[in-house]
């Protein structure tokens, strides 16, 4: 316990951590932006549009949804509390004060577990904002629904997930910069190619952003189907699962390295 | 019980044989100085003490025990290692409370060890703004943060202006000699520890050279004492009939099997004017320079 709360204090005093909160927001406010430009909009195609309108149920729940994709910057901030101790050499007085080096990576994921909520519950104000303006203002009906709660917790869990992801990344490549430009082309290239391509996609839902992705489904189609995704629940599972088992791999490889 | 014990430990850094077979125990309230030219394997010892370097063979044990195996380790052992190991943006007072969190200390520990070392007035500033000086003496205020009885030390005086190492050798002495804590202290300039050190531990590149109590290896050999004089003519005989064994060359005499006192006393009953009287370079000076080459004089 002592062990998260240092970890929180490593991150309250140095300004990284509300940098990054500052990032997400600031995408969150982006991704709402344009989902409530374009609700409704044709595009001059016949049928029904690509965003479902503001009034609609539908639409809430697409707005719920999107917090989950600002996940990549708890990540990269996850990434970060591990490797900023290689960066600074702050690595040394960390095992110092805790020579049982597996004990500081428990301590950081715990530490992640609260950062990526605290990260998760800003967003989803954000959006809560949003959507209750919106909807009013569109003559809508406000609806929070059984499938609403699921992808909020959903939203929650992803972002919370993606922090201890990133620190299990961070764990297990010690270099900064290669471990930010690893996890960035893991999220953007590698699982892209994976949804986006239906033949990879039984391996596909198995990936973080797979998982991720089945965490928050809202149902609505944005042109890649959902119907090949894990249960929520799996999904969760899985996320979890690549978090600790990156710790433990490099609980038993990396972190035993010697400092010198 | 030794606080500090290392017996038989060996350490390669692929081809490297950094530490070969090094033994030696530290006491409580005594310094030892850990001596050697640099990349003679001191900091990996001392790495291999604390547990951050695994060793290949061998034991190295902290009030009997393995560092990792301790269970406060902050409370037993205080440790200063490079001056580098601080987040840049990150203050004084809130490094050493990360600390004093992490190890379950007081958190008014962090500003006591900041006032100990005399960093009080600029426990807000961020470490960026720390000259070398300041950032060692925040390092031995981390080494302070738990109370401990053993301090292992890689190289403090390093950074340390004059005064700073001045500052080190007494807050060093005060800790072993008034405390009663154990000291390691490491260093490749003899003459920056040669004032404090009860014991010495020389090390060149890997192996123990030679180990003993500062008195000990100082006596080893009959020391010499250099002379000069306004007149050496009426002096060297009068030496030599106390005893003296006296050799001469550019002015300057070499005196064996005399202390300063009686060649001083000599001199006053013979009325001759000394200009100089030193003690010559000791045993542990010739071994030090043969190893550390001319690079370090004192």
């Amino acid at each position: 316990m002592r062990l998260i709360r240092a970890e929180l204090l490593k991150l309250t005093t140095t300004r990284l951590w509300w940098v990054m909160l500052a990032v997400t927001i600031a995408y969150a406010l982006l991704q709402l932006g344009i989902t409530i430009g374009f609700a409704g909009v044709t595009g001059g195609q016949p049928g029904a549009p690509a965003i479902p309108g503001r009034d609609t149920e539908r639409f809430q729940e697409l707005m719920w949804g999107l917090g989950a994709s600002g996940a990549l910057f708890p990540m990269i901030l996850g990434v970060v509390m591990m490797t900023a101790e290689y960066r600074y050499q702050t690595i040394t007085s960390t095992f110092l004060t805790t020579p049982r080096r597996e004990r500081v990576v428990a301590g950081k994921l715990g530490a992640g577990v609260v950062v990526g909520l605290l990260f998760g519950l800003v967003v989803l104000a954000l959006t809560a904002v949003a959507v209750v303006i919106t909807v009013s203002l569109a003559g809508g009906e406000l609806s929070f629904t059984g499938s609403t709660a699921r992808i909020v917790v959903g939203t929650l869990v992803v972002l919370m997930l993606y922090t201890l992801f990133g620190i299990g990344i961070g764990a297990l490549i010690r270099n900064q910069l290669g471990a930010i430009v690893a996890a960035v082309a893991w999220v953007f290239v590698i699982e892209a190619i994976f949804s986006a391509i239906p033949a990879l996609r039984p391996v596909g839902k198995w990936t973080p952003g797979g998982a991720a992705t089945a965490l928050t489904n809202s149902g609505v189609d944005l042109g890649l189907g959902t119907d090949w995704l894990l249960p929520a629940w799996a999904g969760g599972m899985v996320l979890l699962g690549y978090a600790l088992v990156f710790a433990a791999v490099a609980s038993a490889t990396t972190l035993r390295r010697d400092i010198t | 019980m030794s606080a500090i014990e290392i017996r038989d430990l060996g350490k390669s850094f692929g081809a490297v044989r950094a530490v070969d077979g090094v033994s030696f125990t530290v006491e409580p309230g005594t310094i030892t100085g850990y001596l050697g030219p640099n990349g003679a394997g001191k900091t990996t010892t001392l790495r291999c003490l604390l547990g951050l370097v695994t060793a290949d063979s061998g034991t190295a044990l902290v009030n009997d025990r393995r560092y990792v195996e301790l269970p406060h380790p902050l409370t037993e052992v205080g440790a200063v290692l490079e001056a580098t190991n601080f987040h840049p943006g990150r203050t004084a007072l809130n490094h050493l409370r990360v600390i004093c969190t992490a190890a379950g200390l007081p958190p008014e520990r962090a500003a006591e060890a900041l006032e100990q070392v005399g960093l009080g007035e600029v426990a807000g500033k961020r470490v960026m703004t720390f000259s070398l000086g300041m950032r060692q003496r925040l390092a031995l205020a981390t080494a302070l943060v738990g109370h401990p009885r053993v301090f292992i030390l890689d190289e403090p005086a390093n950074g340390l202006d004059p005064a700073g190492i001045q500052w080190l050798r007494g807050f060093l002495r005060h800790l072993a000699h008034e405390r009663g804590a154990a000291v390691l202290v490491s260093s490749h300039v003899l003459a920056e520890v040669e004032q404090i050190v009860d014991n010495v531990v020389i090390i060149a590149k890997g192996r123990l050279v030679r180990q003993g109590s500062l008195a000990e290896l100082v006596s080893n050999g009959d020391t010499a004492i250099r002379v000069r004089a306004a007149d050496p003519g009426e002096l060297v005989p009068a030496l030599e009939r106390a005893g003296a064994t006296v050799t001469q060359s550019d002015g300057v005499l070499r005196v064996t099997g005399l202390d300063a006192e009686r060649i001083g006393r000599i001199a006053l009953d013979e009325r001759v004017v000394l200009t100089e009287v030193s003690q010559e370079r000791s045993d542990l000076q010739h071994v030090f320079l043969e190893l550390t080459g001319e690079g370090e004089t004192s």
